[in-house]
């Protein structure tokens, strides 16, 4: 005996008597109940219609959800910065600085968001005998904008330094040690939070001065924040007609342009996976149809006298699609199964957040996968089953 | 009481550019309870004359009707409600469905009607045919004339008033034979009205009238 042959011996022996196999009511679903036993008839057969089925929407799911956590991070890690406008003095035009008139319009035509004027500036930190380059920035009210993992942010900042979490721990200052900035002697008042999101303004490098202390007159830098990115874009607009009407003043650049082109990315490098798992997914939709159409085909005389005995064309239809449908929900729903399997392992072995894999999102990939396999297995059998249906029972049962 | 009937029927097979004249102006009238053969050569149109006397197919010349009504334009669902209420048959090969039991494949004809199958009707039936003890075997575990018994009592499930039969002696052998066309005329005592086609002299025995066809004439 071949080891083909003992494997299919062994798939034989798990065949239960006709009448045990799944008991359907055949009262109340009598379509269900004729493709269940239909099903039991070819096992092998259906199993491998179901496994194709399961390894497309196991590809669909699991690409899809792939791609859907490559975006989630990035956003993740890009944060709230397409709620930014960032506004910087027209050099095009000789403008080197945006004044304090400027920055008043700036303030008015803002309406609800927070405006920060930063200046800036580059320079060496000394501490303790050790020294390293920073971005100093003179600013005014660091309180809306940034946090302290040791000291206080003050509201309004007068006196003292802010600094940046990298720039402490390279340093390794604390809240209340005396730092050297440019030659002048600054206390550090706070220490900040680092800082992981990607920002224009990234505080980890730099140290923050009172604005007083840094460059000036004028600012090299307006940032705004809105709570939204239609409140910033707005913000934008309006700062746009106030400033600029005149003359081109001020560089308006809205952080939403990059996030936007980093989602269209996304989604495009998603779709792309999808399509991947589709081409799958189609696939498995041949191998459906063909198994439906050798069943039919096969079982075209028994078939022929359904209809004989007073079977209506749509049950025999309905009972035909119910078998590509089961063969569809066994597939689908071993594929969800193996791509909670596959991201389930995914999160063991990639340093990847938990509410990320968790999001709800990804569950509407998951079903989202599972409703096109099924509806692939329905699709498949409608043929198989508008043939079998349409046949003359004469033409089915002649010998 | 007439309770099916063919009315000069004629029925041509278009095949391949020429066409076969299978019945040529067939008139027959059976009654409520009549036990009918019909019988002929090979290719003699018998078992043409049953497909339209069963509405499953329709006839090129003529009318068939049924319990007195004209069912020769019957559209394609009509005459499925038509066999299903009033026609029961019995195929020579049995057709069984392998994937059912002996009780269930009694209830087939039932399985899609608003009352679900009759499983008791079936049970009486098959106990009546003496396969009281087979209710919940699979075909491939019944002999050939325990098959053909349960195809018996499957055309009986929707209490027919006409059962057609092509050959339910066909391959079996004498003894079986006698004891199906018993079963056969013990339901014509009910009413129905049985017509089967043979080749087989046996049949005759049992029939209350022979239809001998030759070339689709009546002889
Ligand atoms: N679908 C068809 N297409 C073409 N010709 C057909 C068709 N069905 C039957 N015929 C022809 O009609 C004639 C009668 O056929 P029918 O099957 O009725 O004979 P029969 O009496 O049942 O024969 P048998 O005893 O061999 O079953 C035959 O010549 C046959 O070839
Ligand atoms: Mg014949």
């Amino acid at each position: 005996m071949s080891r083909g042959q003992r494997i299919l011996q062994r798939i034989r022996a798990f065949e239960l008597p006709i009448e045990r196999f799944v008991d359907i009511d055949a009262g109340r679903f009598p379509a269900v109940f004729m493709a269940t036993r239909n099903l039991s008839r070819s096992q092998l057969r259906s199993a491998l219609a179901c496994l194709g089925i399961c390894i497309g929407v196991l590809a669909i799911a699991s690409l899809g959800i792939f791609g859907n956590v490559l975006s989630l991070g990035a956003s993740d890690a890009l944060g709230d910065i397409g709620n930014q406008v960032i506004l910087t003095p027209n050099a095009d035009a000789g403008i080197e600085t945006i004044d304090d008139s400027t920055l008043t319009e700036i303030e008015r035509a803002a309406g609800d968001t927070t405006v920060v004027p930063l200046r800036t500036s580059g320079g060496l930190i000394e501490y303790a005998g050790s020294s390293t380059a920073a971005t100093i920035y003179g600013i005014a009210e660091p309180g809306g904008v940034y946090t302290a993992s040791e000291g206080r942010v003050p509201d309004r900042h007068r006196q003292g330094a802010l600094v940046g979490a990298s720039v402490a721990e390279e340093l390794d200052v604390r809240v209340g040690a005396t730092i050297t900035v440019d030659g002048d002697s600054y206390r550090v008042v706070a220490v900040l939070e680092e800082v992981e999101t990607f920002s224009p303004v990234s505080p980890n490098d730099a140290v923050m001065l009172p604005e007083d202390d840094v460059g000036g007159p004028g600012y090299d830098q307006v940032t705004i924040e809105a709570d939204s990115g239609a409140e910033a874009a707005a913000a934008a607009s309006a700062i746009d007609t106030a400033v600029n009407s005149r003359e081109e003043v001020v560089d308006i650049f809205e952080l939403s342009a990059i996030t936007d082109e980093i989602n269209d990315f996304f989604s495009l490098l998603n779709s792309f996976l999808i399509g991947l798992g589709g081409i799958s997914l189609v696939v498995a939709g041949v191998s459906i149809l063909n198994v439906m159409l050798m069943s039919t085909v096969e079982r075209r005389e028994e078939i022929g006298v359904l209809r004989a005995v007073g079977v209506e064309k749509r049950d025999v239809m309905r009972m035909i699609l119910v078998e590509a449908a089961l063969l569809g929900v066994i597939g689908a729903a071993g594929g969800v199964i193996a791509t909670i399997g596959i991201v389930a392992l995914l999160y063991l072995v990639a340093p990847i957040e938990l509410w990320i894999l968790l999001h709800p999102t990804n569950a509407a990939y998951l079903l989202l996968a599972f409703a096109i396999g099924v509806a692939i297995s329905v699709a498949s059998g409608l043929y198989p089953a508008r043939k079998a249906a349409n046949e003359r029972p004469v033409d089915a049962l002649r010998s | 009481m007439t309770a099916i009937e063919l009315r000069g029927v004629t029925k041509r097979y278009e095949t391949g550019g020429h066409t076969v004249e299978a019945l040529k102006g067939v008139d027959l009238a059976v009654d409520a309870g009549e036990f009918l053969s019909i019988i002929g050569p090979s290719g003699s149109g018998k078992s043409t004359m049953l497909n339209l006397l069963g509405l499953l197919d329709a006839p090129t010349e003529g009318e068939v009707w049924l319990d007195g009504i004209d069912a020769t334009r019957f559209s394609d669902s009509e005459a499925t409600t038509a066999r299903r209420e009033h026609i029961g048959f019995i195929f020579q090969d049995f057709y069984l469905i392998p994937t059912l039991t002996a009780l269930e494949n009694v209830t087939v004809p039932t399985v899609f009607s608003p009352g679900g199958p009759a499983r008791d009707r079936a049970a009486a039936l098959l106990e009546n045919v003496g396969l009281a003890d087979r209710l919940h075997h699979a075909p491939n575990e019944l002999s050939g004339g325990q098959k053909q018994r349960v195809a018996i009592a499957r055309s009986l499930i929707n209490e027919p008033n006409v059962v057609l039969a092509d050959e339910p002696t066909g391959n079996l052998d004498r003894e079986i034979g006698e004891r199906i066309l018993e079963t056969l005329r013990e339901i014509t005592g009910q009413g129905v009205t049985v017509i089967a086609v043979t080749h087989d002299e046996q049949v005759n025995e049992y029939a209350d009238r022979v239809f001998a066809l030759l070339d689709g004439v009546e002889q």
